[in-house]
């Protein structure tokens, strides 16, 4: 995790905004290859926008190839509504730059199947070729987008119900009538998140504070959903110094000096250049045009990948490696619900089964008939699913 | 492969987006975007527009921090650039081509409607010219310059003592509609059949007969309905509206039976304005109180304010109809006036209320008023009285002769009475031989801005809602002309601040766009 500190809200916003246009100039984005950004709302990315907007202006940054995904959206409010999310977006920061409609994606609240909007987003997500960089605010209760507290941590884009207490803070924006708040969104999950290649986290002001010790100096939990960026390999922290009130003496030391050593080094923590610049081959495309709506396939086991990410695996892989078994559906659109779609084909996931049964190393064959079904049937179970991964 | 990228596409839906402006919304400059589309004419909602339809911007104009005001509307305009409205030609196909010249150099000042004015004449006069000066808009093409909203008739139903340099001789009085029709042409102040006692009272015939079948004597279609449905509560009263020629009369409500048919002209869609006038302040209220909505340059040509009688400009005084004291002789006015009158309409029109009449002790609308602020019609400290007065209603207007635009000298010019000349030094207009009366302005409307800004102390939202949202509101369009909304037509001007004399800041019209296309900009003074 890399830690930024600044003096206030203002300069932490400008390094922010900074470090987002250096990446995306460096990336060099394409039509066919373009920058994948992840967008949050809310006050604190504010100051974000405005001089990424003030940049586009002096020409220093273009935003005709990037693609962006916002975070949430609430249900139940007209789209237009003052306090829309869509709003919000447009107001501080489409309206002001060349970003080409056709490249924003924002969730629809107002979808008439929700679940399917969910999906279909995930979806997007994929065929865009994952998100290249989220940006994130970090919520009071160390909530993330609207994950909020006990949300899993491997959750992905869905409908949530806002709790108590956010329904109550947002209140001041609909004209602090409870009523008006919506009560239920649509988010990304944490899991969505952190299936970034990177995840830069902005927490501004003294209220953040106790969030800010939770998520950086305490254990992964999922009463403070965004302590699971520990669990990234290129997670980006930056905060004001105001935020840092409940960090130890010793924890804001120790990255102000690392960031010290590091530029007095003339070396600064850069990401993998295999993540800065993007696969240099553009992935085969699994891109239809247009997005049939989507059915929801049946509920899949998730196996929580954040057990699997370790820096050494460029973590999660961007291209889905070309596979003697196609991952489409029979209709030609994307599976989103498939763990195969990561796994790289020249190995498999695990070592393969060796059918041995314990009973067999027996002496007494009259145990052989006492214990589980045959073995060859056994195999024949098993052999199904696997030969489809490994295949 | 599909790129995953959509670059903007390259099919043009000619929408401008203006940046880097501030505009002028209600009371306040906000820094803000606007987008125009020159397909529709109007004003679009941005957001919608990026989520919806997926598109762009054709071009994006920086405008480098200047100001946008929705475009300017004249309410009182005799004339431009050598033609007065007020002129029957022997081939009157050229009046029409000159009415169109004029839209077309009227609008590089800003304005982009207006309410072309016809003085007191002869009744062949305004048959002849009235068919000319309708609404013009319909055809929504930018380059045909300013939009005449309908004509404004002012006179002759006035008062022979505040004649102001009208001929006295065709000042007439009226008794009933039929006087109006007779002197106006039956078809300029009805929507389209000659007997507007059977057609105006009947319900809903004309909300969609009427405009599909414009008379074929109008050089002018109507302005489709839609464009006017905020304008009116129904929208047969909408379509009415957009067929009759004369959009506005100046009437002294004292004469005759003027006030009684206050309620005819209104229920046409037609506003009734106070002017030339000896009313006193009953009959003003009383005449405001049966629908009249605007004063016609207030203080000229009307009785001055009297502390015992404070006259028309009393009306701006007070948001209720009179105390006790003075109410019996508004409700006598009010009442005994149209006694025969409204017993006969109210058997062919049940359907009307009756808004004008109200309770004394209620709250009454009160009136617009026009202001000339040209410098030498009223003292600067008048027009700022009038504006504390009631500022949601002051109206900048040029009063205008058709001098303006033409260099200083000696021009002819007829009030149906012989020959007479106006002399022309600056703005100033005198009739020649009487000693200095005053013969109408010869100030653009920016001037008149200008002005007002340096005498009042208003800010410049202030000032620039006098010639913009206050008489859209006045004319029945506000949300259509003088606003910057989404949905309005896109009209603009384009303004930057100029240090002036005195170190006051002056305004000046860099560019015009009319229906969404630029169709003037000011050279680059290099």
């Amino acid at each position: 995790m890399r830690f930024f500190i600044r003096e206030d809200a203002a300069a932490a916003s400008a390094h922010v905004a900074n470090y987002i246009v250096d990446r995306i100039n460096h990336f060099g984005p394409t039509p066919a290859h373009p920058f994948v950004l992840g967008l949050p709302t809310g006050s604190t990315p504010l100051g974000v926008y405005k001089v990424l907007v003030e940049k586009y202006k002096a020409g220093e940054v273009s935003f005709e190839n990037v693609v962006t995904f916002n975070m949430d959206e609430y249900i139940g409010i007209p789209r237009d509504h003052p306090e829309s999310y869509h709003t919000f977006m447009w107001k501080h920061f489409f309206s002001h730059v060349n970003i080409h409609p056709c490249n924003v994606h924002i969730l629809d609240g107002n979808a008439p199947n929700l679940e399917a909007e969910c999906v279909e987003y995930e979806a997007k997500i994929q065929a865009a070729g994952g998100i290249d960089l989220f940006l994130a605010g970090m919520g009071e209760d160390g909530h993330i987008a609207f994950n909020e507290p006990g949300s899993s941590l491997a959750s992905r884009t869905r409908v949530k119900t806002l709790a108590y207490g956010t329904i109550l803070a947002n209140s001041r924006f609909f004209d602090n009538d409870m009523d008006k708040v919506p009560k239920m969104a649509l988010t990304v999950g944490v899991q969505t998140v952190l299936e970034a290649r990177e995840v830069v986290v902005m927490a501004l002001g003294a209220r953040k504070a106790l969030a800010l010790q939770r998520c950086v100096e305490q254990g992964v939990n999922h009463m403070w959903t965004l302590s699971a960026l520990q669990l990234h390999p290129h997670s980006m922290i930056v905060c004001d110094e105001d935020a840092t009130l409940e960090l130890q003496v010793k924890t804001v030391k120790y990255f102000k000096d690392i960031e010290q050593v590091a530029r007095a080094q003339g070396f600064e923590q850069i990401l993998p250049s295999k993540i800065r610049t993007g696969p240099a081959t553009v992935p085969t495309t699994i891109v239809t045009d247009e997005f049939p709506a989507p059915t929801i396939h049946s509920p899949q086991p998730t196996t929580s990948r954040l057990l699997r990410a370790t820096p050494a695996t460029e973590y999660p892989v961007r291209s889905r490696s070309p596979s003697p078994e196609p991952n489409f559906t029979p209709r030609g659109h994307l599976r989103v619900d498939s763990d195969a779609q990561y796994t790289v084909s020249s190995r498999s996931a695990s070592p393969d089964l060796v059918p041995d049964r314990m009973a067999e190393r027996m002496e007494d064959p009259a145990l052989l008939r006492r214990l589980t079904p045959n073995p060859e049937q056994q195999q024949l179970l098993n052999s199904v699913p696997r030969t489809t991964i490994t295949a | 492969m599909p790129s995953l990228v959509r670059s903007a596409s390259p099919r043009h839906n000619g929408i401008t987006k203006l940046t880097n402006c501030r505009l002028v919304r209600g009371d306040e400059l906000v820094w803000d975007d606007v987008w125009v589309s020159s397909a529709t004419g109007k004003i679009i909602r941005s957001q919608a527009a990026f989520y919806d339809e997926l598109i762009m911007p054709d071009e994006v104009i920086d405008l480098g921090g200047r100001i946008v005001s929705p475009g300017f509307i004249d309410c009182q305009l005799n004339g431009a650039y050598g033609f007065n409205f007020s002129t029957l030609l022997d081939d009157m196909t050229q009046y029409g081509k000159q009415v169109r010249d004029l839209n077309r150099k009227l609008v590089r000042t800003g304005v982009t409607s207006y309410i072309p004015t016809v003085t007191s004449q002869t009744s062949d006069l305004y048959k002849g010219v009235l068919p000319y000066l309708g609404p013009s808009g319909s055809s929504r093409r930018p380059h045909d310059g300013a939009e005449s909203l309908g004509a404004h008739v002012e006179g002759p139903f006035l008062s022979p003592t505040k004649n102001g340099i009208h001929n006295r001789s065709v000042l007439r009085v009226a008794s009933s509609f039929a006087d109006l029709e007779e002197m106006y042409g039956a078809a300029n102040i009805n929507p389209r059949c000659p007997n507007p006692e059977v057609e105006v009272h009947s319900p809903s015939s004309s909300s969609s007969s009427s405009s599909n079948n414009s008379s074929t004597s109008l050089p002018s279609s109507p302005v489709s309905s839609s464009s006017f449905s905020s304008a009116s509560s129904s929208d047969a009263q909408a379509a009415r509206n957009s067929t009759i020629p004369v959009k506005m009369i100046t009437a002294a409500p004292e004469l005759g039976a003027m006030t009684r048919l206050i309620p005819e002209l209104t229920s046409r869609g037609i506003v009734v304005s106070v002017g030339h006038s000896e009313a006193t302040y009953e009959e003003a209220s009383a005449a405001v109180s049966a629908g009249a909505t605007m004063i016609t340059h207030l203080f000229n040509a009307m009785r001055p304010l009297h502390h015992r009688n404070p006259g028309i400009f009393g009306v701006l005084g007070t948001n209720t109809t009179t105390p006790s004291t003075t109410s019996s002789s508004i409700s006598t006015a009010a009442a005994a006036v149209p006694a025969v009158a409204t017993s006969q309409r109210q058997q062919q029109q049940p359907q009307q209320p009756q808004p004008q009449q109200q309770q004394p002790g209620q709250k009454r609308r009160r009136p617009y008023f026009g202001i000339i602020s040209d410098g030498i019609h009223l003292h600067p400290t008048t027009v700022k009285i009038a504006w504390h007065a009631h500022p949601q209603g002051l109206i900048l207007v040029t009063d205008a002769m058709h001098m303006v635009g033409l260099p200083d000298g000696r021009y002819a010019w007829t009030n149906g009475e012989g020959e007479h000349y106006i002399i022309k030094k600056g703005s100033v207009l005198e009739l020649e031989g009487t000693g200095g009366t005053i013969a109408g302005s010869a100030v653009t409307l920016l001037e008149c801005v200008n002005n007002f800004l340096h005498w009042t102390g208003a800010t410049l939202p202030q000032a620039l809602k006098a010639v913009t949202a206050t008489p859209a509101a006045m004319l029945g369009v506000q949300g259509v002309k003088g606003s910057l909304e989404a949905g309005a037509d896109a009209d603009l001007v384009v303004l930057s601040e100029a240090a002036g004399e005195e170190g006051r800041t002056e305004l000046v019209v860099d560019e015009v766009w009319k229906f969404g296309v630029r169709v003037f900009e000011r050279k680059k003074l290099v």
